[in-house]
C-alpha cells in the first residue's frame, strides 16, 4: 500500500521536530488507512486490479485527452501567431503609407505660423483618419525633447493608449517605424490592439511623433471562435474514443469473460458445456479452441469414465454369476458337514476344512460385490432417524460372546440421553461389528470401550483397544483393501481383508468419516463420525479427542471447529439443500 | 402328506442339489429348466410351493410369476443373485410371497419352505372385525357385506395378523416375524410390498386406507371396526 505521509518528511529536520513529524505522519497514515478518501481508493486499486475493462477505459481516456489537448493548444497557438503576424505586417504597412501621405501633406502645406501649422496638422491627421483603413485611431505627439511650440498641441483623433516612454524614446531615437502591442480601453478590458509609431515633420515646428492604433478585436474574436470549435471537436472526439475503448474491449473482454465462465462450469462437472462462436476472427478461433479442448476432455473422461464402468460391470457379474454355483457348492458342503460323522477321519476333516472354506468365500464375495457396488456409486444411503445407542448395543450385543471367548471385555460408555441420527442402521452396524472384530482380534485379550460422544452436529463412536496398536504408517494403511497390519500375525477370527474399506465407505455415504489412530504396544483407536442429518458433512467430531495428543502432526482443522462456534443445527441443514 | 415343492431354474447342479436338500427333509420336488414351460409343469405337478429363479431363459421370472398368480394362490419364493436391484421389489409386486438371496443354506431354504407352507393354527369358530370387513378364520375368507374378497395365503395371515390385535401397532419387524417367519431381520420392502398389494384387494380406496392403517414412523395397525 502506497505511503502518503513518508516522503513528506524533511530530511534536515531537528530531532523533537522530527518526533513531532513522525507522530504527525502516523496519524496522517491512520486517518489515511481508517478514513473514506483511503477506503474508496482502496476500492479503486482493487477495481483497477480487477477489471481490465476499466483500465483500458481509463487509459484511453487519459491519453485521448493528454493528446487533444496538446494538439489544440498547438493549434490555437499557431492560428493566433499567424494571425497575429499577418495583422501586424499589414498595419505596419498601414501606418508607413499614412506617415507617408502625412508628410506629404505637411510638406505640400504652406503653412508658415504654428498656429497654421497647427489647423493644417489637424486638418491632415483628421482627413487620415477617417480615410479608413483599419487604425482606430490616430495619435500626435510633440517629443517632450523639443521645446515645446505654444499653440501647437498634441491632439489624438479616434482611440487614445497610453503611449509607454519606451516607444516613445525608440521612435524618436531612430525616426523610423515602432509598434508596440497594447491594450484598448481602460486597463484589464482585454482588447488588444497595436500602437505603430513614427516621426513626421510639419513644417516650421519641427518633428513629432505621429501614432496609430489598430485593434485587433477581430482576430481575437476569429482566434476564440476557432478555439472554441476544436474544443467542441475535442470533446466529441474524446466521447468517441471512451466509447469505441467501451466497444472494443467489450468486444474482445466478452468472449474473455464467456471463455472464463465455460472453463468454471467445465471445471465444476459441467462437461457439456460449450462457447459459442461465431465469425472467423481471433477471438472465434479462441472460442473453437476453447470448444475442442472441452471436446478432447469429455472424450477423456468419458473414456476413463467407460472404462471404470465396464470394469465395475465386469467385478459386479463375475461376483453374480459366482454365486450360483457357489450356492450348489454350499449345499452340498452342508449336506457332507452334516454327514461327517458316518465318515473316516481323513474325509471329515476335509469335509470340515471345506465346510469353512466355503463360508470364508461367500464372505468374501459378498464384500466384493458391496465394494464394487461403492466403486460403481450403486451404494443407496436408506436412512432413518434413529437412537445411535440402539444400534451400538446390538453390535456390542453380537460382538459379545466373540469377545468373551477371546478374553476381550467390552464396556460400553455412552450419553444419557438418546443420541438420535439420521442412520442407515444395516450399515452403521455393518461398520461397528467391522470395528468391534478388528479391535478383537487385536486387543490380545485387554479391554476394549466403546465410547459413544453428541453434540448438536454430530455423533460420533469410537472403538478404543488396548492391544498391539498400531504406527501412524500403519493407520494410514488400514483402510486400504486387503492391507494387512502384520503378515506373520495369525488371524484367528478371519475376515475378507475388505471390512474396514467397506467401514470407511459406508461411513462417507452417511458424509461420516471413520480414523484410526494409535500407537505400537499401546492401543489402537477407531472412531466413526456421523452427522446428525442426513446431507450435511461432518467437519468436526464430538470426540474424544485423544487423538490431538497423541498425534501431534495432524492439523486442527481436521477436528474441525468447536460445536459452539458452529451455527445452529437446523439452519445449516437448509443452507446446505 | 408330502408337499410337492416345484423348482424352476436353468441352473441344473443348483435344481438337482435343491431337489436332494428338500427330498432329505420329505419334500417331493418337480424340475423345471425354463420359463417358457414354467406353466405347463406348474399345471401337470400341481405343486404346494414354487421355487422360482428370477433370471430364466426363454420368459422371466417375473413374468412366470405373475401367470402363475393368475392361476393360483401358491406361494412363490423367489431365488435371486441380486438382492439390491428392482427386480426383487417388481417380483414382489408380481405376487411372490418371499425372495431368498443366493447362496443360501440348505437349512434356510427347508425353514423358509416351511414357513410358507405352514397352515396358521386357526381355531374353528374364530370371526374377526377389521375395518368394514369380517374374516371367517377357520374358512379361509374374507368379506365386506356378503362379497367376499380372495387373498392369497400370505395376504390372509397378515390381515388376521393385524386383525387379532386391532389395539397393537406392528412394526414391519414384528409382522416379518409373525406372517414371514423370520427370526432376525430382513428385508422390510417385503412388509410394504404385501401390504400394498393387500390394500389393493381390500380398500375401497387404497389411497386413503381404512382397513390396513399406517402409523408413521412406526408400522400398521388395523383400522376400526365400523359395523
Amino acid at each position: 500500500m502506497i505511503d502518503p505521509g513518508a516522503s513528506a518528511a524533511p530530511a534536515e529536520a531537528s530531532a523533537p521536530g522530527r518526533r513531532r513529524l513522525a507522530t504527525l505522519t502516523a496519524g496522517l497514515r491512520r486517518w489515511w488507512r481508517r478514513g473514506a478518501l483511503g477506503q474508496r481508493w482502496r476500492r479503486l486499486r482493487t477495481a483497477w486490479g480487477r477489471s481490465l475493462r476499466l483500465r483500458v477505459l481509463a487509459v484511453t481516456t487519459i491519453v485521448g485527452i493528454l493528446a487533444l489537448l496538446l494538439i489544440s493548444a498547438y493549434l490555437s497557438e499557431r492560428v493566433r501567431d499567424t494571425l497575429y503576424e499577418q495583422r501586424v505586417d499589414e498595419a505596419l504597412s498601414d501606418a508607413a503609407t499614412r506617415t507617408g501621405l502625412v508628410q506629404q501633406q505637411f510638406d505640400a502645406s504652406t503653412a508658415s505660423t504654428p498656429a497654421l501649422v497647427q489647423t493644417v496638422a489637424n486638418d491632415i491627421v483628421r482627413r487620415t483618419q477617417s480615410s479608413g483603413s483599419g487604425a482606430v485611431g490616430t495619435l500626435l505627439r510633440r517629443s517632450p525633447t523639443e521645446t515645446p511650440v505654444t499653440s501647437l498641441i498634441t491632439f489624438t483623433v479616434g482611440t487614445s493608449v497610453d503611449l509607454s516612454p519606451d516607444l516613445r524614446e525608440a521612435v524618436r531615437e531612430t525616426g523610423t517605424q515602432h509598434w508596440q502591442a497594447v491594450e484598448l480601453g481602460p486597463t484589464g478590458s482585454g482588447r488588444p490592439g497595436i500602437v505603430v509609431g513614427s516621426v513626421v515633420a510639419p513644417p516650421v515646428v519641427g518633428p513629432y511623433e505621429l501614432y496609430f492604433v489598430y485593434s485587433l478585436e477581430p482576430e481575437e474574436a476569429t482566434v476564440v471562435l476557432i478555439q472554441q470549435t476544436l474544443a467542441l471537436a475535442a470533446l466529441v472526439l474524446l466521447g468517441l474514443l471512451a466509447a469505441m475503448a467501451l466497444y472494443l474491449t467489450r468486444q474482445v473482454l466478452g468472449p474473455v469473460q464467456l471463455a472464463a465462465r465455460t472453463a468454471e462450469r467445465l471445471a465444476s462437472g459441467h462437461l457439456d458445456e460449450r462457447m459459442t462462436t461465431k465469425g472467423r476472427d481471433e477471438l472465434a478461433l479462441l472460442g473453437r479452441s476453447f470448444n475442442e479442448m472441452a471436446d478432447s476432455l469429455q472424450e477423456q473422461f468419458e473414456r476413463l469414465a467407460g472404462l471404470s464402468v465396464v470394469q465395475q460391470q465386469f467385478v459386479s457379474d463375475v461376483s453374480h454369476e459366482l454365486r450360483t454355483p457357489l450356492t450348489t457348492i454350499r449345499m452340498a458342503s452342508e449336506m457332507i458337514y452334516d454327514a461327517r460323522g458316518d465318515f473316516d477321519a481323513v474325509t471329515r476333516r476335509s469335509a470340515e476344512l471345506l465346510h469353512t472354506q466355503v463360508d470364508r468365500f461367500e464372505a468374501l464375495l459378498a464384500d466384493l460385490l458391496e465394494i464394487s457396488r461403492f466403486d460403481a456409486g450403486a451404494a443407496i444411503l436408506d436412512v432413518e432417524h434413529l437412537d445411535v445407542r440402539t444400534v451400538v448395543r446390538r453390535a456390542v450385543d453380537l460382538a459379545a460372546p466373540l469377545a468373551e471367548r477371546t478374553g476381550a471385555h467390552l464396556v460400553v460408555e455412552q450419553p444419557e440421553e438418546a443420541c438420535r441420527a439420521d442412520i442407515d442402521p444395516r450399515r452403521v452396524e455393518r461398520v461397528l461389528r467391522n470395528l468391534l472384530a478388528n479391535a478383537i482380534e487385536h486387543a490380545e485379550a485387554r479391554g476394549i470401550e466403546v465410547v459413544v460422544r453428541a453434540d448438536s452436529r454430530a455423533v460420533s463412536i469410537s472403538v478404543v483397544d488396548h492391544g498391539v496398536g498400531m504406527t501412524a504408517r500403519q493407520s494410514e494403511q488400514v483402510f486400504d483393501r486387503f492391507w494387512r497390519g502384520d503378515p506373520s500375525r495369525a488371524r484367528t477370527i478371519g475376515g475378507t481383508g475388505l471390512g474396514l474399506a467397506i467401514a470407511l465407505e459406508d461411513a462417507r455415504l452417511h458424509g461420516g468419516d471413520l480414523e484410526a489412530w494409535g500407537s505400537p504396544g499401546v492401543g489402537a483407536t477407531f472412531r466413526l463420525t456421523l452427522p446428525r442429518r442426513a446431507g450435511v458433512k461432518v467437519t468436526h467430531s464430538p470426540g474424544p479427542l485423544e487423538r490431538e495428543e497423541e498425534v501431534p502432526e495432524v492439523p486442527n482443522q481436521l477436528l474441525g471447529p468447536s460445536p459452539a462456534s458452529v451455527p445452529d443445527l437446523d439452519v445449516t441443514h437448509q443452507e446446505t439443500r | 402328506m408330502t408337499s410337492t415343492i416345484l423348482v424352476v431354474d436353468d441352473d441344473p447342479a443348483i435344481s438337482e442339489m435343491i431337489g436332494i436338500v428338500l427330498a432329505s427333509e420329505g419334500f417331493e420336488a418337480a424340475f423345471c429348466p425354463d420359463g417358457e414351460h414354467a406353466i405347463e409343469v406348474f399345471n401337470e405337478a400341481n405343486p404346494d410351493l414354487v421355487l422360482l429363479d428370477l433370471m430364466l431363459p426363454g420368459k422371466d421370472g417375473i413374468e412366470v410369476c405373475r401367470e402363475i398368480r393368475r392361476l393360483a394362490d401358491t406361494p412363490v419364493v423367489m431365488l435371486t443373485a441380486r438382492s439390491d436391484t428392482v427386480d426383487v421389489v417388481r417380483g414382489l409386486e408380481a405376487g411372490a410371497d418371499d425372495y431368498m438371496v443366493k447362496p443360501f443354506k440348505p437349512q434356510e431354504l427347508v425353514a423358509r419352505v416351511r414357513a410358507r407352507l405352514r397352515r396358521q393354527d386357526h381355531d374353528a369358530s374364530e370371526r374377526l372385525q377389521i375395518g368394514d370387513l369380517t374374516i371367517d378364520v377357520a374358512g379361509h375368507r374374507v368379506m365386506r357385506g356378503s362379497e367376499t374378497i380372495a387373498l392369497t395365503p400370505l395376504e390372509f395371515d397378515l390381515v388376521v395378523a393385524l386383525a387379532r390385535k386391532p389395539w397393537q401397532v406392528f412394526s414391519r419387524e414384528a409382522l416379518l416375524e409373525q406372517v414371514w417367519g423370520y427370526r432376525h431381520q430382513a428385508d422390510t420392502r417385503l412388509v410394504n410390498v404385501h401390504v400394498q398389494r393387500l390394500r389393493a384387494k381390500i380398500e375401497r380406496d387404497a389411497e386413503h386406507p381404512e382397513v390396513v392403517v399406517t402409523v408413521r414412523g412406526v408400522g400398521y395397525r388395523a383400522g376400526t371396526p365400523t359395523s
